[in-house]
């Protein structure tokens, strides 16, 4: 084994140097699992694009320029929750029965996921009781390793805004588990990061109860590697997960969402739609796998991804990808990638409109559904005005 | 009733599950067991072949050596043992043949019970013939009438032979020598194939067709095929493919290459129904092919059309590198698999060059235990102005054990360019089956008849002929997965 | 032709039909009239022998011997036909290829020789023009993108072509206009015959106009509860089934 020395592994140096002052150290059942997790992280390195799911996002080279992982100082906020009637663990004192069952034991496949458990020094876990329904969105906020647990009890809905804060040059790997109890809803909102040199990834694993429901919408503005990958299995009959996101990307941005939805119990539902618009140089990935478990009848699946292309030196990549192991399913998706359509431009031209104008208003309408699929208004509408300040950069770039 | 009529209908004569399990009992020449430089030698050594033949094999398995298999494929297998098989195998006595009444007559046999027209009687029928036995090219017929119109049509062997300045300029100018594992252990062993040349502006006056048959045992069949169309000629090329039945996996690793010059058009088509093993999974073909077709010329076009039902394994991408501008590329396939078949099939379809256009449609049926995935990419390059393509990828499961797999790649690197893709799962629906029963239809050819339907888009794609035997095949191929 | 008796059917573990009889003579023409969830659907999917319709009890004797255990396309070949309700879309499947195989299927399962393409086009183009069946749609896959009243004529011309000794006919009359309704009850009378029986499902009295049958039934909760004339479905017409119901229990 010589390929250690040859090729340093950042995340194995950062847990080194920090591993006596993470949080909650000294607790065993914690200290066995974060070995486990950097065992996971030795064995499988740091993804590179020859490892399938990274062939279009290259993290490896990436990580070659500034960005030093073990410099990233860990920094994660939380607001409205403890006044919400939420519990609040910070990794102080003996942990709790819902965190012991939830924390590090559904989120880790892969060697960032695995990298954000052993390494965040910043680390908390919420539980939201049976039934609550906090009227505030919780607005969550990280930079460098983190790692987050949410437990959703039973009945609970609950709304989480989360922001990646991190600087220029900063590097972000934000873990998040999150366990929805039967009937339980979470609406999960995710903006963009502003930090055009940043390193932003984020792992999230999802367990839906029977009758529960996990929505989501992912913006981007993407950065010079960013990265939101989303496990969810939908464990109970009647389970949903309906995700949607946009990425609008001006010059030297990228932005890579993937997604894996498991479909392991009868009648779950689950939608997904995804619109890339890419500038400059530029490169937008979505990539979408839709599992229907042996035994998964009753399924609807549906999956839509769509992307447009602003110049030459813009990249859109799209792998959406079904893998079917029961027969009475469900399950449809599509993926398109192209311009402006010529017809539209010319009618809204032939009623005076300037091309430029026409052109923004096409471009507002092709990532409108996906927005609107954000419930909560003032959220919708934030999340538009960084759309509009994003497009006008992604369409300033020049082609 | 034409000769190729008389082919599909033969075929459709269905005794048996597996009609083509058969092993004709002929002097086989078979060389030892394993694959070093010195059998590479002594195939390029059979075959008579030039110099730079031989060092071109030769480099083709040094490179190899230095390979390992790929694995990103959804198909599992035990490890291939390449020093457990043989790598030429020929039915012995082989001179050069004249006429076919110098065939051994066991071998026209075994060609007249897999339908194939053989006999001189039946040339005027229309369709010419190289039958590929294990290694070798036995006979290529039509001969005469393809001469006159100046095409080109015979094996692979005698092309390298007879026209070596073509087989040198676009031999490995398609899927290079070090393409693939596959590939290139073919480039190294490969011991026969066909060969087509159609020369500028001409129309091949028939349609071509190759029969490929595994009888030996232990042996790997590694044909090459290398089709040139020149400024402006059409051919339609179809391959039939049959194996007796064995217990033990035996290996295909063919390459084709087609290169489609200025205005050309290839159309190929096969019919793939190497042996797929029994109801338990034992024995059949592994089918690791490379397949590739560049439309090299402005307005050039290639189609690949193929019906998949055989092989314990399937692998294999029939692909288009769209260089030409307004270059046209096709890809139309059913693949079908039942009992514990896998197959992992789909196409690549390259978009380099201006106005390029290609379409796919893949039909993937699933029954028993199988596991079937369409693996495909689609590629748009910066300078593809104006590039389209458009995908439908279906896929029907029949019965709960068994998986459908759709892995659609879209890369797209110019504005103007517009990708679609479509996919759908379902099933094959309890009312259509009442539908087809109530009406007198019995189970298993109801389900047919809605595989059919379901594959109608593909099956329009074949010549007429070849179309009725597709169809019987994948009622055939379905037997015993419903109910 | 046709004997049930006492005949006990459930679906999905519920019982539907609850001891219905009923006898039908050759060259007579019966009808079957009833509300919503009296069990018409299930009776003709039950005689049709669709999986999933369990007969629990009684029986259905045809021509003397006894259905139940007899699969779909079994009973076919031995002429018993139904038109649905909702004929079936199948894509790709061309319809004259359609008829080709289902009546091929038929008379191999009584033994006679196949019939060729030829044969059998010329066969369905005699029968189609009076059900104003265009060739076009022949051609065309079964059923698919076809209007209601092209679907149900569709029904008649495959009754005209299988020439069955039991036509069951499940609602035909639901949405058709009244143009359609004629040309497809025009094909039913034509086809009238001393050696065929049939039995007309349906829940308006409307159709009953045209196709005028020898005797009425009304169904109600799995058993027919009163039988009569072609005035019966008159009286149910002007009465209701409410009223009918209450009078019979």
């Amino acid at each position: 084994m010589t390929t250690r020395a040859a090729s340093p592994n950042p995340f194995l140096e950062d847990f080194a140097a920090h591993a006596a002052e993470l949080p909650g150290v000294g607790q065993p059942w914690l200290d066995a699992r974060r070995a486990d997790a950097i065992k996971l992280v030795r064995a499988q390195g740091i993804p590179h694009r020859r490892i399938e799911d990274w062939k279009y996002t290259d993290l490896r080279s990436a990580l070659e320029g500034t960005n030093d992982p073990g410099k990233a100082p860990s920094v994660a906020r939380l607001r409205n929750a403890v006044e919400q009637g939420i519990e609040v663990f910070e990794f102080k004192g003996d942990a709790p029965k819902w965190v012991v069952d939830g924390f590090g034991v559904i989120g880790i496949d892969g060697t960032m996921s695995a990298a954000s458990f052993a390494l965040a020094q910043s680390t908390i876990a919420l539980h939201v009781p049976a039934n609550a329904k906090p009227a505030k969105p919780l607005e969550y906020e990280f930079s460098g390793q983190t790692r987050l647990l949410i437990v959703v009890e039973a009945g609970a809905a609950v709304t989480l805004l989360e922001t990646p804060i991190g600087g220029d040059d900063s590097f972000s790997n934000a873990g998040i588990e999150i366990v929805l109890y039967e009937g339980a809803k979470l609406n999960h909102i995710r903006t963009a990061s502003n930090a055009a040199s940043a390193i932003v990834l984020e792992d999230l694993t999802v367990q839906v109860a029977s009758a529960a429901q996990y929505r989501a919408h992912f913006m981007s503005t993407g950065t010079k590697l960013s990265r939101t990958e989303l496990h969810v299995t939908l464990e109970g009959k009647g389970a949903e997960a309906h995700v949607s996101g946009v990425s609008v990307l001006g010059d030297g941005r990228h932005a890579d969402v993937t997604t894996h939805i498991v479909h392991a119990a009868a009648d779950t539902r689950s939608t997904q739609l995804f619109k890339d618009i890419a500038g400059g140089h530029s490169r937008g990935v979505y990539q979408g796998k839709i599992t229907v478990a042996e035994g998964a009848d009753g399924s609807d699946s549906r999956q839509t991804a769509k992307g447009l292309l602003l110049g030459v030196h813009a990249e859109i990549d799209l792998k959406p990808e079904l893998e079917i192991y029961a027969d009475d399913v469900k399950c449809a998706h599509g993926a398109a990638v192209g311009d402006l359509d010529v017809e539209s431009l010319f009618y809204l031209g032939s009623r005076g409109i300037p091309e430029a104008e026409a052109r923004a208003l096409l471009m507002r309408a092709f990532l409108g559904d996906a927005v609107d699929e954000i419930e909560n208004a003032d959220i919708r509408a934030s999340v538009w005005s960084k759309v509009e300040a994003a497009l006008a950069k992604a369409t300033e770039a020049k082609p | 009733m034409s000769a190729i009529r008389e082919t599909a209908d033969q075929v459709a004569t269905l005794g048996e599950k597996y009609k083509y399990g058969f092993v004709t009992d002929i002097e086989m020449e078979v060389t030892p067991k394993g694959l070093n430089e010195d059998v590479v030698r002594l195939i390029s050594g059979k075959k008579n072949e030039p110099e730079w033949m031989l060092e071109w094999r030769l480099g083709a398995f040094r490179r190899w050596k230095e390979m390992t298999e790929p694995s990103w494929a959804r198909v599992h297998y035990p490890k291939i043992d390449y020093q457990n098989s043989s790598y030429y195998a020929a039915p012995k006595a082989n001179p050069k043949l004249e006429s076919l009444d110098e065939v051994d007559p066991k071998l026209l046999e075994t060609y007249a019970k897999l339908g194939i027209p053989l006999h001189e009687q039946k040339l005027l029928a229309g369709v010419a013939v190289d039958a590929v036995f294990d290694s070798v090219s036995v006979a290529t017929t039509f001969k005469k009438k393809l001469g006159e119109a100046g095409v080109i049509f015979c094996p692979i062997s005698e092309a390298i032979r007879e026209h070596p300045e073509l087989v040198k300029k676009y031999l490995g100018s398609v899927v290079p020598v070090s393409d693939n594992f596959f590939a290139t252990l073919n480039s190294a062993v490969f011991s026969d194939g066909s060969f087509v040349y159609v020369p500028k502006g001409v129309r091949c006056p028939m349609e071509l067709s190759t029969y490929f048959r595994i009888n030996a045992s232990e042996t790997g069949q590694f044909e090459r095929t290398l089709i040139i169309a020149e400024e402006g000629a059409y051919v339609s090329y179809l391959e039939g493919c049959t194996a007796p039945m064995r217990d033990e996996n035996q290996l295909h690793a063919a390459v084709v290459e087609l290169v489609a010059l200025d205005g050309a058009e290839i159309k190929y088509s096969t019919v793939q129904n190497w042996y797929p093993g029994n109801e338990e999974g034992v024995g059949g073909i592994f089918n690791f092919v490379t397949k590739r077709g560049d439309c090299r010329g402005r307005d050039s076009k290639i189609s690949w059309t193929q019906v998949e039902t055989g092989s314990a394994i399937t692998w294999k991408y029939p692909s288009c590198i769209l260089r030409g501008d307004n270059s046209v590329g096709e890809f139309y396939s059913i693949a079908i698999a039942n009992n514990y078949q896998q197959a992992d099939t789909g196409t690549k379809m390259i978009h380099l060059g201006r106005n390029t256009r290609s379409r796919i449609v893949s039909k993937g049926i699933s029954a028993g235990h199988a596991q079937n995935t369409y693996r495909g990419l689609v590629s748009v390059h910066p300078k593809a102005e104006n590039a389209r393509n458009h995908t439908q990828c279906d896929s029907l499961l029949i019965g709960k054990s068994c998986g459908a797999h759709t892995v659609p790649y879209i890369e797209s690197r110019n504005p103007s360019a517009r990708i679609e893709h479509e996919a759908t799962t379902s099933k094959i629906a309890e009312d259509q089956l009442f539908y087809c029963t109530s009406r007198g239809i019995n189970q298993e050819e109801a389900v047919a008849l809605i595989v059919n339907g379901f594959c109608k888009e593909v099956l329009q794609q074949l010549p007429m002929e070849f179309a009725v035997e597709a169809q019987k095949l994948v009622g055939i191929s379905l037997e015993g997965s419903v109910g | 032709m046709l004997e049930i008796k006492d005949l006990h059917v459930s679906v999905g573990g519920k019982e539907i039909l609850k001891g219905l009889n009923l006898s039908i003579g050759a060259g007579e023409v019966h009808a079957i009239m009833g509300p919503n969830g009296s069990g018409k659907s299930t009776l003709s999917y039950t005689l049709a022998g669709r999986v999933g319709y369990d007969v629990t009890g009684g029986s259905i004797i045809y021509k003397g011997e006894d259905l139940t255990a007899l699969p779909t396309d079994a009973r076919a070949a031995k002429g018993i036909f139904l038109a649905m309700q909702y004929p079936v879309e199948i894509p790709g499947v061309t319809t004259i290829n359609f008829f080709k195989t289902a009546l091929n299927s038929q008379r191999r399962a009584r033994g006679e020789s196949d019939l060729d393409a030829v044969s059998v086009l010329r066969l369905v183009r005699g029968k189609a023009a009076a059900l104003k069946v265009p060739e076009e749609m022949l051609k065309r896959a079964l059923n698919v993108g076809f209007s209601g009243g092209e679907k149900k004529r569709l029904e008649i011309l495959q009754m005209a072509l299988f020439e069955p000794s039991l036509a069951i006919l499940d609602e035909t009359d639901s949405g058709l206009d009244i143009d359609a309704l004629k040309l497809v009850a025009d094909g039913v009378n034509a086809l009238r015959a001393p050696d065929r029986a049939m039995l007309v499902i349906t829940h308006y009295q409307r159709l009953l106009n045209y196709i005028v049958p020898d005797r009425v039934h009304v169904l109600s909760a799995g058993r027919i509860i009163k039988d009569g004339g072609k005035e019966l479905a008159h009286e149910l017409e002007a009465k209701g089934y409410e009223q009918i119901i209450k009078d019979a229990a």
